[in-house]
């Protein structure tokens, strides 16, 4: 079979497998006893040997074969979880991930069998049970076992039934009639498998009446299964009948049947509950990918929405497809359309307020009506699309877990790392590229940040580090923040490094700020680490960090106290292209500023103005606010005679704030983000980017951000 | 900068010719993309002096420079003529300068343009590379390229 097209779909599901498997043996480790947790690993390696056998990846087929066999031991309770396991089960999700790099690049899983692995494996699973590993073992505790070694399997064993079909079932039996269940192989070459399920449907409810599908009828019809189906029927008729008429029909490869009482039925049932619900969602979601012939885009849909569909543990039918896989850069096409509407848009706006219904012809009253009403539909336009590029930030935080554990054993330091607001979002250009700085965060909190468990004692800290991880949304910004509670940052030792690279001179080290010297940090190979490890400590970190921010417009700030803890806070700009903006105007010149960060807008009589410092604030509600002179920091040509009230808009960056005076404001637009080319030297970083507005003219934006 | 420009099978080349100052300039045609009216320069704060501002191209945002600040003429005076020049390079992204007045296109054989040798010590002979006789007149021949490394080198 050739297997090539399905590659993108096998290589995107195992890494949804192998991050799900992660997530699972991290939370294992911490509650080995957890029957979900290994019973939702087990499904998973099981969906990954699977898969892997189908596309025809030996090596990674055995791997993962004897990672399920060892939970199969776990699963039946012969055998309890231990850190060691969870190491080398670990060492296998990293082959796994090796296997699959392999695949991306060249189709090919390599040529590594990792055998030291297998055999670690194997080892741990026969010290854990104490004999050789056996398959065949606990048969009735493990149908699926069976089913992977017998090409026949009696698959109806896994239909999980509705109250209406429990009832029904009851009712036969109870009438005297058999209760028969049933797993139909259709050859693999058959093309109308749906026809051949109906002519075997046909033919049995001859004799008797079907209760139950597997997959549901209507997803027999529609031909949504893969080789096999199930069916349970009751009936008065012997199974030998059944055999016969259903094998009668042609290109039926095996039929598979047996009568059952119903009382088997329900005491299993009862016996496995919950868990049971979940596999036959997974049965399912395995059926789904045998489909993949058929159907390959649906396949990918399905199984993507199985997980969830699993959470629910809703019945065992497969889930249609209610996603939609998009190249980026199609997105990113319809963006820059809809960017152009909302220029012309704002173009008609303008038309509309300058020329007062003087347009011939224009009935200046509906005009203004169809403006405004097209005015919505952009508004919405553009937020329909900012939301489809929208994605989570879990899909890159979710490793980090995984990162901490592995980086706690290498520094042999006791940390956690609890995290929050996985689920905030981001545009998806802005998350594939926030995992590599988050990275070194994290890294540089583990290695420079926490203490050694001596220390943490001494200082009267408890012994196990924590790492914070959270995110959030804030105006247009979203923040992360990386927080830890061990060292701080030694601004001391920082100030003396700097002074001995020659960065500065000791005179000048006394007059700086505590934001200044931890700016030091952000140099270029400017590293503090005493030793240099493989997590950190080759200076090449958070300079990179902070360029890598800088690059999708954000910018990261560090507050620390010695003793207590660092924090790093990132902010990113929630959208890349268009934002909401106040327009201004300074000496006649237009500017806009993002909405986002815009706290109030004052107007001050001139001796409002107080100095402190000999730098203007004013004095608002209890805060004392810089002033910000936009026509100075500008360079505009200055004003003749000085005013006596001004307009200051209140920017904030996170606690600070800052009051930016303008001549005028030109109220609130929809505008979008231009570069300015990269002729133009931008060093300062004051002016963000521009914007075409509605007249055709264009206008700077103002990265109030830089201001601080 | 030979290798670039546009030949017109025997070695002849198009430029456009244009004034600056009191002086005739010629452009390697292949490099004008476009050539517009003059029109609202939006000032950018902090950037190098030589550049105007930018203006708005269908949409476009091009950044537009002066030659006259760059050579150390006398300031632009926007008149009735006045040009902008948008030069595209590939790689480099569009530019745009201004110059006093478009006159006419010309087309010179090698034989026609004379090379000149560089004058390290004048800021304003980096930018020409050769030049050309067109009947009685003299064209100094712009090299686009030294226009644009030194603008990038910034």
């Amino acid at each position: 079979m050739d297997v090539s097209q399905y590659l993108e779909i096998f290589i995107d599901e195992t890494n949804e497998h192998l991050q799900n498997l992660s997530d699972c043996i991290m939370s294992l480790e911490k509650e080995p006893e957890n029957m979900d947790t290994i019973n939702e690993i087990f499904r998973a390696a099981h969906s990954l040997k699977g898969m892997a056998g189908t596309m025809g990846f030996k090596r990674m087929q055995r791997l993962t074969h004897d990672m399920e066999n060892v939970f199969q031991e776990v699963r039946s309770g012969n055998m309890s979880v231990t850190s060691g396991l969870v190491d080398v089960l670990f060492q296998c999700l990293d082959a796994i991930e090796a296997y699959l790099e392999n695949i991306k690049e060249s189709s090919d899983e390599g040529t590594d069998d990792n055998e030291a692995i297998i055999q670690e494996l194997n080892d741990i699973l026969a010290a854990g049970t104490g004999n050789v590993p056996e398959e065949k073992k606990a048969p009735v505790e493990k149908p699926k076992e069976k089913q992977e070694d017998g090409k026949h399997s009696k698959k109806y064993l896994d239909i999980e039934f509705s109250e209406k079909e429990k009832e029904e079932l009851k009712d036969a039996e109870s009438k005297g009639l058999n209760i028969y269940g049933f797993t139909v192989y259709i050859q693999e070459e058959c093309l109308l498998k749906a026809a051949r399920a109906f002519l075997v449907f046909k033919a049995v409810e001859d004799y008797g009446n079907i209760v139950a599908y597997n997959p549901s009828s209507q997803d027999i019809e529609d031909e949504k299964f893969g080789c096999d189906f199930s069916f349970y029927l009751v009936s008065e008729t012997e199974l030998e009948k059944f055999l016969e008429v259903s094998k009668a029909v042609s290109e039926i490869a095996e039929v598979v049947g047996e009568k059952i009482e119903y009382s088997q039925l329900t005491a299993a049932e009862e016996k496995k509950e919950a868990a049971e619900a979940k596999e036959a969602v997974e049965i399912a979601k395995k059926e789904e990918k045998n489909e993949k012939p058929a159907a390959s885009s649906e396949a990918a849909g399905a199984a993507k929405s199985a997980p969830a569909a699993a959470k629910k543990s809703s019945p065992g039918k497969p889930v249609t497809s209610r996603t939609v896989r998009v190249d980026i850069e199609k997105l990113d096409a319809l963006m820059n359309q809809v960017s152009e509407l909302i220029i012309a848009k704002n173009s008609l706006v303008s038309i509309g307020s300058t020329s007062d219904g003087g347009v011939v012809g224009v009935n200046s009253q509906a005009f203004h009506e169809q403006i405004e009403y097209l005015e919505r539909i952009t508004t919405g336009l553009h937020e329909s699309v900012m939301k489809v590029r929208m994605v989570p930030i879990e899909s890159v935080v979710q490793k980090f877990p995984r990162m901490i554990r592995d980086l706690s054993k290498k520094l042999n330091k006791k940390m956690e790392l609890y995290m929050t607001g996985e689920d905030t979002e981001l545009d998806r250009t802005v998350v594939d590229q926030i995992g590599d700085p988050l990275q070194h965060l994290l890294r540089n909190s583990a290695d420079h940040g926490l203490e050694n468990a001596e220390i943490r004692k001494k200082r009267g800290k408890p012994e196990t580090g924590s790492i914070h991880l959270n995110a959030f949304q804030e105006g247009n910004n979203v923040i992360i923040e990386v927080s830890d509670d061990g060292n701080g940052i030694d601004t001391e030792t920082v100030k003396n490094k700097a002074i001995e690279r020659g960065l500065i001179t000791p005179e000048q080290g006394e007059t700086l700020s505590q934001k200044e010297i931890i700016d030091f940090l952000f140099m270029p190979s400017f590293s503090m680490a005493k030793k240099i490890s493989d997590i950190s400590g080759r200076g090449v970190g958070l300079d990179v960090v902070k360029s890598n921010i800088e690059a999708l417009g954000g910018d990261v700030e560090v507050k620390s106290v010695l003793g207590e803890g660092s924090k790093f806070i990132v902010r990113l700009p929630l959208t890349l292209a268009i934002i909401q903006a106040l327009m201004v105007e300074v000496r006649g010149e237009k500017y806009a500023i993002s909405l986002g960060s815009i706290e109030t807008i004052e107007e001050i009589m001139a001796e409002e103005i107080k100095y402190v410092q000999t730098k203007e604030v004013i004095h608002i509600r209890g805060m004392v606010i810089p002033l910000i002179r936009l026509d100075q920091l500008l360079d505009c040509e200055p004003e003749e005679k000085e005013r006596d009230s001004f307009t200051v808009i209140v920017v904030r960056k996170g606690d600070k704030s800052a009051g930016l005076i303008v001549d005028e404001l030109n109220g609130q637009q929809e505008i979008v983000i231009k570069s300015l080319g990269k002729y133009i030297n931008n060093s300062s970083k004051i002016i963000s980017g521009a914007t075409v507005l509605g007249d055709g003219e264009v206008a700077l934006i103002l990265d109030v951000n830089t201001l601080f | 900068m030979a290798n670039n420009m546009s030949v017109a099978g025997d070695g002849r080349k198009q430029f456009i010719v244009v004034k600056i100052g009191s002086e005739q300039y010629g452009i390697d045609i292949s490099y004008v993309d476009n050539i517009v009216r003059m029109q609202k320069i939006t000032r950018v704060p902090k950037a190098q002096p030589y550049f105007k501002g930018i203006i708005n191209l269908r949409g476009e945002i091009v950044p537009v420079m002066s030659i006259r600040t760059k050579m150390d003429l006398e300031p632009d005076e926007f008149t009735d003529v006045t040009r902008i020049i948008i030069l595209k390079l590939e790689e480099h992204g569009v530019l745009g300068i201004l110059v006093d007045e478009v006159r006419e296109v010309v087309t010179l054989a090698p034989e026609e343009i004379d090379k000149v040798a560089y004058d390290a010590k004048s800021s304003k002979s980096n930018f020409i590379n050769g030049v050309g006789k067109h009947g009685e007149e003299l064209i100094s021949l712009f090299d686009t390229n030294s226009i644009i490394d030194e603008t990038e080198t910034v």
